[in-house]
């Protein structure tokens, strides 16, 4: 048996700057979809994680939720098991080596931005990725170019930020630092198309668009909430009929997880100083008392399992 | 004339290397899983054994690359280089209302299909991904277009559209076109040649049954009516699609099932027809071995299958005021002597009288009814390659 290879006609067709090996750092609930539809649309993905033991359970993970796809007719199985076959995890950074893009998703539900964490990530890519590979950061209340500020080449670092709930939402909010320079931009944008989205291109700012806009959405929901004004559902109800989203501000809040609104809450409020921005006490005690949405089937709502709100669990600031 | 005819699907390429206008056939062969794992040419020259070459092959461009690298190779080639190459056939699925036959391909036209591409996204897209690679491969070899859609632009317009809002047909161009046309139009041409009749005069309905499957009812030489529609999805039940279904029906399993629109393009695609019944397989083959064990859901399948290709051949019988020839193509068509017996029994009614010699015969060009049988029925394989290196030939030359 002969190998294709010989038969190239100089490589004057091998195709240019298309991104055909991603690489994911850290691997939660972001980097899992990310993970997910980069496979899905034909690319190599490899993800990094702490762990041997978590990997696995994060392929598990990947495979269930690729199995719920199969239940409501949006992939066959053996189209599952091609995507299955391109993910790959990891514990060393050394098998990044051959990804033309990396980005890192690592947990936003710690305290703060994490920026030294995630400067020390950076560095330790930028030590094994080829010189022509971006380098990226799923952010949303961080600077892009604090990140690339650690990098030898800092024209290679952009942000993505994947907005929640990724599979269903067709922007991408893609942010330009300093130093990135079009060529990486214009790389990130075919990336962004090739999963079937649209790039937003955003100069950089904390809270992007999306997460600039939602915070004092759903602060101003916990207020008329806590005035008794009207139920958790009824808010909801009223948002999506009067806007035409999708959720409402307490909906969105439970699926994105009200650990990291407040974070971004906390976030925002350190960067403007305008109260805003400032966490309402409704989201805080919720936080306190582990209700976190979606995550742990209780938040604004409760959940049984389907990711279907069944009953609100709060009213006027009380928890029932 | 050296004529290269490409069929370029979503991850793979069908190819065929003519010699025009002897039709004598240099080379044939399958780049496939473009961009997936295993990705690999299967190759053929001439009367030499297949050969399959395994390697890498991110994407359309480099699939063609290497095909025109194996043609032009010493091991396997049948050209000393790619001057040799005098032109291009490609198979397009889609020419929308632009195109009523086969174009040499230019700027323009480029632009007429990339519009075209929203009627028909899954497929031209890959169609233009060839066109694409050829023009930057060999930018002075002249391309010629071949449209699936082309030979039913001649259906008349009560035929066409559908009962919806008109201005739905005028802001969006949503009607029937048809697919398969290649096919269709060789077929029963060459059945008219076999059996000596006038192709002008003629009530042909010709059934093209594989893995998707249409039934054209042509009159004089000319498309009337097609099962497939707007996309591929309508007609007949197929291996993974459903054919007709009542679009309330669709509306209420979108509602129940809450799938996003394209969730529902795949279920009505990939997870129906006789794949979606049966629960074994969309290969006939399979279905028949499981109904012959006694499945019960694929001997319903089975008999779906074959009721809806009669009920076709019936309704098309009335469309044309009777038929003349009755043409089997395709990979059911041509095999699949079971299915076709079921689809041939009961049609006795329509002056079809059966040849118990000929019916079980599989693969060739064959006449199955009797000398004095009202309507001729007969097998032609499909040879939709040769029809392209023809088409393209004769804009060419």
């Amino acid at each position: 048996m002969s190998e294709l290879v010989q038969f190239s006609l100089g490589g004057r067709m091998k195709p240019k700057g298309n991104i055909q090996c991603v690489g994911i750092i850290g691997c939660g609930s972001v980097g899992q979809v990310v993970t997910r539809i980069a496979a899905q649309y034909g690319m190599d993905v490899t993800f990094l994680d702490v762990s041997d033991e978590r990997i696995k359970n994060i392929l598990v993970d990947i495979e269930e939720q690729l199995d719920g796809v199969i239940a409501h007719w949006g992939i066959t199985s053996s189209e599952k098991k091609l995507i299955m076959s391109r993910i790959k995890g990891t514990t060393q950074f050394e098998d990044l080596k051959n990804c033309d893009l990396v980005i890192e998703t690592i947990s936003s539900r710690q305290k703060g931005t994490l920026l030294s964490l995630r400067q020390e990530l950076f560095e330790k890519v930028e030590a094994v990725v080829r010189e022509d590979c971006i380098i990226s950061s799923d952010l949303s209340t961080l600077i892009i170019s604090d990140l690339a500020r650690v990098l030898k080449h800092p024209e290679r670092a952009i942000g993505i930020h994947f907005i929640e709930p990724i599979d269903k939402t067709n922007i991408v909010e893609v942010v330009k630092g300093r130093d990135t320079s079009d060529e990486i931009y214009e790389k990130v944008n075919r990336f962004v198309s090739m999963i079937n989205k649209k790039a937003i291109l955003i100069n950089e700012s904390p809270g992007n668009i999306s997460t600039r806009i939602l915070v004092p959405l759903i602060n101003e929901a916990c207020e008329i909430l806590m005035e008794g004004v009207a139920s958790v559902s009824d808010i909801d109800e009223t948002m999506k009929e009067t806007t035409g989203y999708i959720y409402g501000p307490f909906e969105i809040a439970d699926k994105i997880g009200l650990d990291k609104v407040l974070k971004y809450m906390d976030n925002l409020y350190m960067e403007y100083g305008d109260k805003k921005y400032k966490a309402s006490p409704i989201i805080k005690r919720l936080v306190r008392a582990n209700f976190l949405g979606l995550q742990t089937n209780k938040g604004f709502y409760n959940y049984k399992g389907n990711g279907k709100p069944i009953g609100n669990t709060i009213s006027c600031a009380i928890i029932n | 004339m050296k004529i290269i005819v490409l069929n370029c699907g979503s991850s793979s390429i069908k190819y065929e290397l003519f010699d025009m206008p002897s039709k004598e056939v240099l080379a044939i062969g399958l780049v496939e899983k473009i961009g997936l794992k295993g990705s690999a040419i299967k190759h053929k020259r001439g009367n030499d054994a297949e050969v399959k070459i395994e390697g890498e092959i991110l994407d359309h461009n480099q699939g063609i690359e290497y095909l025109l690298g194996v043609l032009i190779s010493k091991e396997y080639g049948s050209l000393r280089s790619l001057e040799e190459i005098n032109a291009v056939g490609h198979r397009v699925v889609h020419g929308a209302e632009e195109f009523s036959g086969s174009v040499l391909i230019d700027d323009k036209v480029i632009d007429a299909l990339e519009k075209s591409s929203e009627l028909a996204p899954l497929h031209n897209p890959p169609n233009l991904k060839g066109i694409y690679a050829m023009k930057l491969l060999l930018p002075e070899v002249p391309q010629v277009g071949v449209f699936d859609t082309a030979f039913h632009q001649s259906m008349p317009e009560h035929v066409y559209l559908y009962g919806i809002p008109y201005i739905l047909y005028e802001k969006y161009k949503v009607r029937r076109y048809g697919f398969h046309g290649t096919s269709h139009k060789y077929v029963s041409k060459r059945a008219c040649e076999l059996l000596n009749l006038n192709y002008k005069k003629q009530r042909i309905i010709s059934c093209h049954l594989g893995n998707g499957a249409s039934i054209t009812a042509i009159k004089d030489g000319k498309s009337y009516d097609t099962s497939m529609g707007m996309t591929p999805t309508e007609g007949l039940i197929m291996g993974t699609r459903t054919g007709d279904i009542d679009p309330g029906a669709l509306l209420f399993i979108a509602e129940k099932e809450k799938t996003s629109i394209s969730y529902t393009r795949t279920l009505i695609n990939k997870f129906s027809g006789m794949l979606g019944i049966s629960g074994v397989s969309s290969d006939m083959r399979y279905i028949e071995d499981a109904a012959n064990d006694g499945n019960h859901r694929a001997k319903v399948a089975l008999e779906m299958y074959a009721y809806h290709v009669k009920k076709y051949i019936g309704s098309y019988a009335a469309a044309l005021g009777g038929v003349d020839v009755l043409v089997f193509t395709g990979g059911i068509g041509e095999n699949d002597t079971e299915t076709r017996n079921n689809v041939l029994k009961g049609l006795e009614f329509l002056g079809i009288k059966t040849n118990l010699k000929n019916l079980n015969v599989r693969g060739k060009e064959i006449v199955l009814s009797t000398e004095d049988s009202t309507v001729k029925v007969i097998v032609v394989p499909t040879k939709e390659e040769l029809m392209i290196a023809e088409d393209t030939y004769e804009i060419v030359k």
